[in-house]
């Protein structure tokens, strides 16, 4: 059947896609590869010049792109685990059986933090965390915590907002993976053991792996590129303490103007995110 | 009252009576604006009280000009970007609002014309422009770039003192400090208790550190950015002193002050938390507002304290310059609208409006200084200015941000005044350097 759709057909349909997908995605990132080579400060166009990889070797030697990076992967590694955990609890609980209405609600009100606008988020954030009439020190019987102008309260609290916020995805995405686990194979090996761990290890697991690699791959690219909660909510500071690897990216690229070291920071932020996600299919699907 | 001042007065209350901005040479503005009716010009406003006041004066322009002005607000932190944006890609923009650092970039990229392509055309120019009445300092820092002048000063501040005094009379003070060194060993102890303190120096990592709180401290204490050579000043004893002096003083102030913004220290003023703040003039309106402050009926105003090297208040300001990507017919508009928005005849209008007005003349009325206690020293600041109190050629953007990550790292105790200073200077000459100081391509800005 294949044999009698003609070129021009197949041209037609998938044409327009790549022809967008290029427009869109490969076109501005040529441009960027191109402007990463060159000294592009937009106040200083007339000094447009090739430098080869000057720009990329200030990036790999600048501390503060490090200590931004380091930032950035410091809050994948405590914000994705807690995020898994409850994700997963939370999934446990709503695959349970009864409670129905109870649950098609807790359904609904899952996707509340995801649907909320990212920078809705933070100004949200700097309202609930006001030291002096913020909601959560008064939830914390009068607390005096000073949660935005403190360096490590401030990376706390980006912490919160953002388990908050994508929690309710993991859980989600994990509760999808326990409905393909067939009935039969779950109510039998219940019947064989009492243990949840052992029923949730070698029975359901396996079945969630592709939504748990899913879930790391997005998560890991939402986190490079985390941007407008925490612009809003902190700037990237006090001082540089929130101040995470797209934030950096923006403020050279848009407050300093230097649009060629801005690219190839972007440029190298692509190329960890590409590395980390080949390692994560790598390394989970071989189980799978 | 000098001769000039004078002088001006009278012209300015001849104006007023008459009621209209016709001229005995036969100059006026709608005839000025007959050929461009119609036109509109596209014009970035900040979200201030100063640019309210325009916005409040502007139907009687756009009535009597037929001219169109069509306003894009902005925080002060976009305003910068959008206008650099629309510059680079010959966009919509036909008048621009320079912040006093942003002038030797904007005039550079020849991205603003020269005012006296307008004021040199006696269609468009009006007779009673009198450019000498504008403040000269304000006049040369805001609109000046290489003894050219480019924008009118618009919006105008100086750094002043702003002191509740219910709460300094009741810690036994009758008056403000008269220098920093007073204000942290005498009052800053006095005034910081019950959760109350003494002072807040606005700290947050973005123009308002660099500008408000490190440049602040710098200057009185006989520091600077740069020396005479280009070379980073911020390591010399005068440098230092300053910067130790913040980090000494931030005892006295709130925690998480490196948070705050012009907006969380206004609000911490306005609510009595905190006894005296140093801000710009423009905030005036909104501590003696009772709608907004709940100490209307105790704020005074005083020049910034002294330091060893004298006064040297914080300069800020902004001008508005005709932008070269503009048509010819949207260029005249759009100086009309300039020259009509800075003149003699509207400066009191603007300042009873909330604006601060860049005109020597307007302040000569000592009835109106009585009303807006600000004015006495605020003209007394602007004697006292410093035009590079922030570096004004192009690299300042590139240069503040360096400067707002370690200023703010140093008061975090992260590194130390000498880290930091050493941080800032070298990273700073790089940028001098890429862009041609030291070579001599480009000469010494200032």
């Amino acid at each position: 059947m294949r044999g009698q759709v003609s070129k021009r057909t197949i041209f037609a349909f998938v044409g327009p896609a790549v022809l967008g997908l290029a427009l869109v995605g490969i076109a501005p990132l040529l441009y960027a590869g191109w402007t990463s080579l060159h000294f592009f400060n937009l106040t200083q166009l007339r000094r447009v010049e090739f430098i080869g990889l000057e720009n990329y070797w200030t990036v790999l030697t600048d501390p503060s792109f490090r200590q931004a990076m380091g930032r950035t992967f410091f809050l994948l590694a405590t914000a994705l685990p807690l995020q898994l955990m409850l994700g997963m609890g939370i999934a446990l609980v709503l695959h349970q059986p009864a409670l129905t209405i109870l649950k098609t609600l807790a359904r609904l009100s899952l996707v509340l933090p995801m649907a909320t606008t990212y920078a809705v988020v933070g100004l949200l954030g700097q309202v609930m965390f006001n030291q002096k009439f913020g909601v959560m020190n008064q939830l914390m019987g009068g607390a005096d915590i000073n949660w935005i102008g403190d360096p490590t309260n401030a990376f706390i609290m980006i912490i919160f907002w953002d388990v908050w916020q994508w929690t309710p995805f993991v859980a989600l995405v994990l509760l999808a993976g326990l409905t393909m686990v067939p009935g039969e194979v779950e109510e039998a090996a219940r019947l064989e053991t009492k243990s949840w761990w052992t029923v949730l290890r070698y029975v359901q697991l396996p079945f969630l792996l592709p939504g748990l690699v899913a879930v790391l791959i997005l998560r890991t690219a939402d986190t490079l590129k985390l941007f407008d909660m925490v612009f809003t909510l902190t700037r990237g500071g006090p001082g540089a303490s929130t101040e995470f690897i797209s934030l950096m990216i923006q403020r050279v690229g848009f407050r300093a103007f230097n649009q060629g070291l801005a690219s190839a920071q972007a440029i190298v932020l692509l190329i960890i995110t590409i590395v980390l996600a080949q390692i994560y299919i790598r390394i989970f699907y071989k189980e799978v | 009252m000098s001769l000039r001042k004078l002088l001006s007065s009278a012209a300015l209350a001849g104006v007023m009576a008459t009621g209209a901005t016709a001229q005995s040479d036969g100059w006026s503005l709608a005839k000025a604006a007959e050929p461009y009716k119609g036109t509109t010009v596209d014009v970035i406003f900040l979200l201030r009280p100063g640019y309210d006041a325009i916005e409040a004066m502007l139907p009687e322009f756009e009535a009597e000009t037929g001219i169109n002005i069509n306003i894009i607000k902005s925080p002060y932190e976009n305003a910068l970007g959008e206008q650099v944006r629309d510059f680079v890609a010959g966009g919509d923009l036909d008048v621009a609002l320079i912040d006093l650092v942003w002038i030797g970039n904007f005039a550079e990229n020849e991205w603003i014309l020269p005012i006296d392509k307008f004021t040199s055309n006696p269609d468009l120019a009006d007779p009673d422009l009198d450019m000498d009445d504008f403040f000269p300092l304000v006049l040369n820092a805001f609109g000046g770039w290489n003894g050219v002048i480019y924008g009118l000063p618009v919006d105008n501040y100086s750094g002043l003192m702003f002191y509740n005094r219910c709460m300094l009379e009741e810690a036994g003070f009758d008056g403000p400090p008269a220098t920093w060194t007073e204000l942290k060993d005498v009052y800053g102890p006095a005034l910081t208790k019950d959760g109350k303190y003494a002072f807040a120096l606005q700290s947050k990592r973005n123009e308002t550190q660099s500008a408000d709180s490190f440049a602040r401290m710098l200057w009185p204490f006989g520091g600077s950015f740069l020396d005479a050579d280009f070379r980073s000043n911020l390591n010399s004893p005068g440098s230092q002193a300053g910067l130790q002096f913040r980090q000494d003083l931030m005892q006295y102030m709130p925690d998480g002050i490196v948070a705050y913004d012009h907006a969380e220290v206004v609000n911490g003023f306005a609510q009595g938390d905190i006894a005296m703040i140093t801000e710009w003039s423009a905030f005036y309106s909104s501590v003696v507002s009772p709608e907004t402050s709940r100490v209307a009926d105790c704020v005074e105003i005083a020049p910034e304290p002294m330091g060893p090297a004298g006064r040297k208040p914080a300069l800020g300001g902004f001008s508005m310059a005709v932008a070269s990507q503009a048509d010819e017919a949207e260029q005249a508009a759009g100086y009309l609208f300039i020259q009509w928005a800075t003149s003699k005849a509207n400066a009191v209008e603007y300042i009873e409006r909330g604006g601060v007005s860049a005109r020597q003349s307007a302040y000569a009325d000592p009835a109106l200084a009585e009303t807006f206690k600000y004015i006495p020293a605020l003209v007394e600041s602007w004697q006292d200015g410093v035009p590079e109190f922030r570096p004004r050629f192009a690299e300042w953007p590139e240069i503040t941000e360096i400067v707002q990550e370690w200023g703010t790292r140093m008061m975090l105790g992260e590194v130390t005044t000498e880290e930091g200073a050493t941080e800032i200077g070298t990273r700073m000459e790089a940028v001098l350097e890429a862009a041609g100081y030291y070579s001599g391509e480009k000469p010494l800005a200032q």
